[in-house]
This record gives structure tokens, C-alpha cells and sequence, in this order.
């Protein structure tokens, strides 16, 4: 546990405290927050929203993007769903079919990006059209219902507050924790996403880094997509549609880098629960529904906000002290090295 | 000579051609429409509308129908697929708009190629050029509804509204009437109102589920939208719960299965069979020729019922009946032909 507080970074730190005041805030204002039913409800949805933040934060270590971790979601719920009640496929053989699938989808995410050199942005838009739009095809925008019961009690299981579904975001996360920080793939990753053409210039297999960091992407919006079949009881054509912001709120508000290099986990948890609290909150105090949309925008800025000024300080996040010339020990006339590709 | 007469022909023919040759669109006629029906996006909804254009298509005698539905709930790629499909040679369109009032643009461009518009499920907002607007009376049910609730509920206690998208044009139309059946119960009854949870299945389920955590005084639920309505059901039949009474909307199987095992007092079906069937005669008939009678009405009802307990089997066929009676009847009252 220490040695966790001493590996905290400045951000994750600050949404702790964040998270903690604004659970107290919750508590003090509607004791219903610490209701058992609520305590349930609200971790269940974080348990799901969290593995859609993680799936977007391990691209982002790479420098790039991933815009269809929801339509692989709802592919992967539907298939499995459709493999299940239309076809009596086995519950184990149909989500592990649909797992592969949505790991499959990332790599192809990645493959693509890697030959094509399309910007991650544009790619992964056009590859969520083909997923939502093969959703489509299948469904005809109608739910696959009455998946198996074994299925559909595991996603309402729990046991007090805490949701069944939560085991596995749990394991998820540490065992990508791990990846990270243990594995050499792990570190390459980072690499790779600190500076690419250092990393391909030292040797490192950048292609296999790209497509394992999206297949891992894809994996974990299948893994998002699956549970939350398990909860809703049914394939749902509209699995994962709303995914895209807190696909980016967890990860940039936790201190992710869209320039890559960094996979900042602990604060992309702690982001999770941040915006998790102000939906919960937003009805527990029947704010306004009119102008739901505005605080929840304003409220993840001030997330933001927060977390920079814990991480930097308030006058470098608001430019108040003046910023001295970049520091170069190259004299002006050297002339710029090029790089190997270029050099006769 | 000879050259003079040809040119002569052939400038006639010309004339001849481009006088009788109407419009780009090809409006008008005494050929039979093409007629699409466009959803504003996917929903299960409109999903009757498909087997609904398909028997029009038949009964009508049309060139063709075909039930297209865009990708995402955008106005703009609404637009697209309508573009298209007009590009395509369909010649008379139902929609239902993303945007009431954005939609007025894309109608405009339609009727001015000779291309009549209705608007089915929702109205686009006036002045449109949409000739009608065959819809359910989101007031008159959501009202009904509302007062249904509020007298299973003894007229008094807590009542959780979970409404749609908040550029649903059916929206406020559906707030106001909740708010005003509330009102009439005075002030014993309180009124909380969940909107814009119709975007998804997973939204619905966790703003329903929060709010029913949060207030535990909640005693009728009323749910004006498809996604709020299935996330209460299943809600109150985990929670085991027929303390609380609800009346929600449309048919989806676990509404209607929730109705018949006594967790929901009913739910109000709308008719998107009807409009979409009723929808592609009215522009089959205004295809080949007929106006908008002067005066008639812009919003047609497509009919609304509260579907209980004894009603979950009869009630399609009581639209149909509906339906039929509507579009035996609309020449009469709403075409000059």
C-alpha cells in the first residue's frame, strides 16, 4: 500500500483527494449515496466504464487513438449474444469467439494504421463505421433477448454493494498494471510511444508494439461490451455508443499524454470514479435534465483543471509567470542531424 | 431543305420533351411512387415500419418501398441517406426527423425536385414543408399515462419521469403533459424528471437504477421513451417490486412480459405500423397528383392505447383495424384529387 502512495503521481493524487471530498460532499448532502443498492449500481457502471478508459488509455501510450472501442463493444456483445440465442452456441465457446473477435478488430485497428500510415484519428473513425455498421447488418437495430440466465444473473450478481462484474475489471486491471511495469512488451510500448523513430532506431519492433497495444484495446472494449450484455440481460444494438467520452475522459483527465509515452493507470481509475461520482451525483441532487450535459462538461473540465494544478501548479497552468527561452546546448549554425533514411 | 425540316423535328421533339418532362425529381404523374421510409436513425422503434412499407408496397401497387435507416442519430447523415436515395430515383419520402427543426432543410430541397415529404413517428417542426405529420399524439399519451400512474399511485407520493433524447421533437411535448397531469394532482404529488436517457440501453439502465437507489420514496414510474421504459421494467422486476406503479411505452417483449406478470399497470403502444403504411399511401397518392386538401390538418393521429395485462395479445390487431380505418378514409378527408 506504501509503496503504491510513494508510485502515485502528482494527478493521481490530486483525484484521490477529489475523489475522496467529492464521496464526502455526495454523503453529507444525500445519505442515499452510501445506500448499499446505490453503492451497487454506481460500481457496477464505473466497473465497465473503467475497462472502455483503459482500452482507450493503452493506445494513447502509443501516441494514437482509438475511436471504435465502442462499436467493437457492441459487435462483440451482439455476436455473442446472436451465437447464444439464435444458434445455441455454448455460453464459454460464444464469448470466447466474441473476445477473439474484439481482440481481432483492435489488431486489424493497428495493422492498418502500421501500413497505411493513416493518422490513428481518421482510421479508427472509419473502422467504427464498419463495426457499427456490420452491428447493424445483424441486428437490424433489434436486440438478441433472453441470452442465457447464467449469463444475464452474473451482470446483476452481487454480493452487499459490490457488483460480480467488478472481479473482472479487477483482474483486468492489474493484470495490465503488470504488463506495463513487468513485461518487456510492456515496456517497449511506452517506448514507442515516447518517441517512435528513436524507439524503430533502437531496434525496437514497433509494428508488433502498435498492433499488441490496439489488440489490447480491442480486447478490453470486447471484455466492456460482454459484461455489459451480462447486465442489461440482452444484446443490445446501442452497446457502447456513448463510450467516446469517458473512453477519453478517464485517461486524460488521469494525466495521459496525447502525445504518448505515458499509461497513466492508478490516475485513469481514480478519473473513473471522478466522473462516475458526478453522474451518480447529478441525480442523486435531480439537477436540472435540461442542463445535465453542461455540468457534467464543466465539472470533467474542472477535474482537469484540478489535476494539473495538483500535478504543476496554478501559475504554470495558467501561464502567470512568464516562460524563459528553451534551453539548447546546440550552438545555432550546427546543422540539423538527419535521420539514417535520409543520409546518402 | 431537308436539313431545315430535320431541325425543325428536332426542336419540336425537343420542345415537346422538355414540356411534358416535369420536374428533376420526376414529380408528378400516373406512375406509382418510390416510396423510402427514413428513420432518424436506429431504433427498435421503427422496426415495424419494415414488414409496414413492405405490405404498402403490395396494397398500393407501388414502384417500390424500401425502409433505409441511418447509421447514427445525426441530422446530417439523415440528410445523406435521403440525397442518396433521391439520387437514386425514390420518389416520395417518410421521415422521421433527428432534429425537428434542422430536418426543414433537407425537406425543402426534396419537395422543390417534386418529391412530396410526410413525417412519420415525429413531426418536423413548422412551417415545414412536410405535407403531414402522421405521428402518435405524444401529449395525449404521455398525459394519459401520466394520469394513469398518478391514480394507481392513490394521487399521491413520488413520481419518476424518464423521458428521450432532448432533440426529440416528441420530447417537450411529452414533459409538458407529465408536468401538467402532475399539476392537477396538486401538490401531492413530486415530480422527478430523468431526461436525454434514451440515447442507449446502458444509459437508461444506470440513471433509472440511481434514481430508484436515491429515492427511495419513488412510489409510479412513467417512462416516455423505448430505453427508460425496458430499464424500469427489468429494474422492477430485479427489485421485485409491484409496490411501485408504472406506465411506460411501446412493446418491446420485456415491457410487454413485465405488464403481463403485474410489474408495469401497462404501456402505452403507438402505431409505427400504421404511420409508415398510411405514410407511403399518402405519397403514393400525392406522387400521382393529388394536393393537400385546403385545410386539412398538418398532424394526424396514428393512434395510442394502453396496453394492460388483457390487452398484451389483442393489441396489434386493434392497430391494424386502426390503420386500415385511417387509410380507407385519408383520400376523402385530407387529398384533392
Amino acid at each position: 500500500m506504501i509503496a503504491i502512495w510513494r508510485r502515485m503521481s502528482g494527478v493521481a493524487l490530486g483525484l484521490l483527494i477529489v475523489d475522496l471530498a467529492g464521496a464526502l460532499l455526495l454523503t453529507v448532502v444525500t445519505p442515499s449515496f452510501t445506500s448499499t443498492y446505490n453503492l451497487f449500481i454506481t460500481g457496477r457502471d464505473f466497473s465497465i466504464l473503467l475497462l472502455v478508459a483503459l482500452a482507450q488509455m493503452i493506445v494513447l501510450a502509443v501516441g494514437q487513438m482509438n475511436l471504435s472501442i465502442g462499436a467493437i463493444g457492441g459487435l462483440v456483445a451482439i455476436v455473442e449474444s446472436g451465437l447464444m440465442v439464435s444458434y445455441d452456441t455454448p455460453v464459454v465457446i460464444a464469448l470466447a469467439l466474441g473476445l477473439v473477435l474484439g481482440t481481432a478488430c483492435g489488431a486489424v485497428n493497428g495493422l492498418l494504421i502500421h501500413w497505411t500510415k493513416v493518422n490513428s484519428f481518421i482510421l479508427t473513425l472509419g473502422t467504427s463505421y464498419v463495426f457499427a455498421g456490420v452491428n447493424l447488418g445483424i441486428t437490424h437495430a433489434t436486440p438478441f433477448y433472453h441470452v442465457p440466465g447464467v449469463v444475464a444473473s452474473f451482470g446483476q450478481a452481487r454480493i452487499g454493494a459490490f457488483p460480480h462484474v467488478a472481479i473482472v475489471t479487477i483482474v483486468l486491471t492489474v493484470a495490465l498494471a503488470v504488463f506495463l511495469r513487468q513485461t518487456v512488451l510492456g515496456r517497449q510500448l511506452l517506448a514507442v510511444g515516447g518517441n517512435q523513430v528513436a524507439a524503430a532506431l533502437s531496434g525496437l519492433p514497433v509494428r508488433r508494439v502498435i498492433v499488441t497495444a490496439h489488440g489490447i484495446s480491442g480486447f478490453f472494449g470486447a471484455v466492456a461490451g460482454t459484461l455489459l450484455m451480462a447486465q442489461l440481460g440482452e444484446g443490445q444494438p446501442t452497446i457502447g455508443v456513448t463510450w467516446i467520452l469517458p473512453s477519453f475522459a478517464g485517461p486524460i483527465i488521469g494525466g495521459a499524454a496525447l502525445s504518448g509515452g505515458s499509461a497513466p493507470l492508478l490516475g485513469t481509475v481514480f478519473a473513473m470514479v471522478l466522473v462516475s461520482l458526478i453522474s451518480d451525483g447529478l441525480i442523486l441532487v435531480n439537477a436540472n435534465p435540461y442542463w445535465v450535459q453542461f455540468l457534467v462538461g464543466a465539472l470533467i473540465l474542472g477535474g482537469v483543471l484540478l489535476g494539473r494544478v495538483r500535478a504543476v501548479g496554478v501559475r504554470d497552468v495558467f501561464r502567470l509567470k512568464s516562460t524563459p527561452p528553451p534551453v539548447t546546448d546546440r550552438p545555432a549554425e550546427e546543422p540539423v542531424p538527419r535521420r539514417p533514411a535520409e543520409q546518402k | 431543305m431537308t436539313g431545315k425540316r430535320e431541325a425543325v423535328s428536332i426542336l419540336a421533339v425537343l420542345f415537346v420533351l422538355t414540356s411534358c418532362g416535369g420536374s428533376q425529381g420526376g414529380g408528378g404523374g400516373t406512375t406509382a411512387a418510390t416510396v423510402a421510409i427514413v428513420p432518424g436513425g436506429p431504433h427498435p422503434y421503427f422496426e415495424p415500419m419494415r414488414s409496414a412499407i413492405a405490405d404498402a408496397a403490395t396494397d398500393f401497387k407501388l414502384t417500390k418501398g424500401s425502409f433505409e435507416v441511418p447509421t447514427d442519430w445525426k441530422q446530417d447523415l439523415q440528410n445523406q441517406l435521403l440525397t442518396s436515395l433521391a439520387s437514386k430515383g425514390y420518389n416520395g419520402f417518410g421521415i422521421f426527423p433527428t432534429d425537428g427543426d434542422a430536418a426543414n432543410g433537407i425537406v425543402s430541397q426534396l419537395v422543390s425536385r417534386g418529391d412530396p415529404v410526410v413525417a412519420v413517428g415525429g413531426c418536423v417542426h413548422e412551417p415545414t414543408k412536410t405535407s403531414f405529420c402522421l405521428a402518435t399524439d405524444v401529449g395525449a399519451s404521455a398525459y394519459t399515462a401520466a394520469k394513469t400512474v398518478i391514480q394507481a399511485m392513490g394521487g399521491k407520493g413520488v413520481l419518476l419521469h424518464g423521458t428521450g433524447l432532448l432533440t426529440d421533437p416528441n420530447t417537450q411535448l411529452r414533459d409538458q403533459a407529465v408536468k401538467k397531469a402532475v399539476g392537477e394532482a396538486g401538490s401531492s404529488v413530486t415530480l422527478i424528471t430523468l431526461a436525454d436517457i434514451d440515447k442507449d440501453a446502458q444509459t437508461a439502465d444506470t440513471a433509472i437504477n440511481q434514481a430508484l437507489a436515491a429515492h427511495k420514496d419513488i412510489n409510479g414510474i412513467v417512462t416516455t421513451a423505448y430505453n427508460p421504459t425496458v430499464a424500469a421494467a427489468k429494474a422492477l422486476r430485479t427489485l421485485g417490486d409491484k409496490r411501485i406503479k408504472m406506465v411506460g411505452i411501446d412493446d418491446d417483449p420485456i415491457t410487454l412480459a413485465a405488464v403481463k406478470d403485474g410489474f408495469l399497470v401497462g404501456s402505452m403502444g403507438q402505431n409505427p405500423y400504421g404511420q409508415a403504411y398510411i405514410g407511403a399511401y399518402a405519397l403514393d397518392q400525392m406522387h400521382r397528383g393529388c394536393k393537400k386538401k385546403s385545410g386539412a390538418p398538418y398532424f394526424i393521429d396514428s393512434g395510442t392505447l394502453l396496453i394492460s395485462a388483457d390487452k398484451t395479445t389483442t393489441y396489434q390487431n386493434d392497430f391494424k383495424t386502426l390503420t386500415k380505418q385511417i387509410a380507407g378514409d385519408f383520400k376523402a378527408k385530407y387529398l384533392s384529387c
